[in-house]
């Protein structure tokens, strides 16, 4: 793997800073199915799931972020029901991040089309 | 160094590797918590290809360590140098040392078998009583 290191892109009109592109880049980010056996069906700098409760999973983090103050972003739907679920999405550790969807009545829900992304500074 | 930052590794590897389903899950019970329901892990498809392919993954001992840097210290696994490749029972056993609570799988001394390894089938795919789940002794 070959290494360009330059401190600014230009595109001969614009120019920015690398930084903007480094600091701007999701540092993680999946797509995951919580119906049937919980499974992810792509992903980047993620591990692992864990299916720990009715629409609740966790992920683990393969190159750690440097601290908890990270910014997740997630959303979710169930196509059947044509639900659409705001999750709430987090990191609780500095190599996990919390995904947690609720219906409309605010009780913990499965949901079959979920993703995050992650930005932050990497450990 | 010449194997430079995980991340960077990480991102090279997505771009050549397909993606490995494993054919096993992790069941597991936290003792700190007896009242939740089992939980269940599933290995990452795109990790688990890292994992056979070797030459990607710091040493684990290096996650087990950076466990008691804190928050904005410099960790050490971003920089150790990779593993050779592993097979996936090795790389399971990894991940259990990786994800998931070393109350779990190191210091619970009980009488109740709270960690199991299974292979995908036995974990039910109906979730009509999932959050009623346990691990079967």
């Amino acid at each position: 793997m070959s290494t360009l290191t330059v401190s600014n892109i230009s595109d001969a009109t614009t120019t920015v800073g690398t930084s903007y592109v480094v600091n701007g880049s999701a540092k993680a980010w999946a797509n995951f199915n919580q119906i049937g056996t919980q499974s992810i069906r792509d992903s980047f700098n993620i591990s692992s799931i864990t299916d720990t409760l009715t629409g609740s999973s966790s992920f683990g983090v393969s190159s750690s972020f440097s601290n908890t103050n990270a910014e997740v972003t997630g959303g979710s739907t169930y196509i059947n029901n044509n639900w659409r679920f705001s999750p709430r999405s987090r990191l609780t550790a500095t190599s996990t991040i919390e995904f947690q969807v609720a219906n409309s009545a605010q009780t913990l829900a499965d949901a079959d089309q979920n993703s995050f992304s992650a930005h932050g500074d990497l450990a | 160094m010449t194997h430079g930052h995980l991340w960077d590794r990480l991102l090279e590897a997505k771009s050549r590797l397909e993606p490995v389903q494993s054919k096993y899950r992790v069941l597991f019970e936290d003792p700190t918590a007896p009242d939740e329901p089992a939980k269940v892990l599933v290995p990452d498809p795109n990790w688990m290809a890292c994992a056979l392919a070797g030459g990607i993954l710091p040493p684990i001992n290096t996650y087990q360590r950076d466990r008691d840097v804190p928050d904005g210290e410099p960790k050490e696994h971003p920089y150790a140098e990779p593993i050779d490749a592993m097979t996936e029972e090795e790389a399971i056993e990894y991940l259990v040392m990786k994800d998931i609570d070393p109350a779990v799988w190191r210091d619970y001394q009980g009488n109740r078998t709270i960690l199991k390894i299974v292979p995908v089938e036995l974990i039910p795919s109906d979730r009509s009583f999932r959050n009623a789940w346990r691990v079967v002794q």
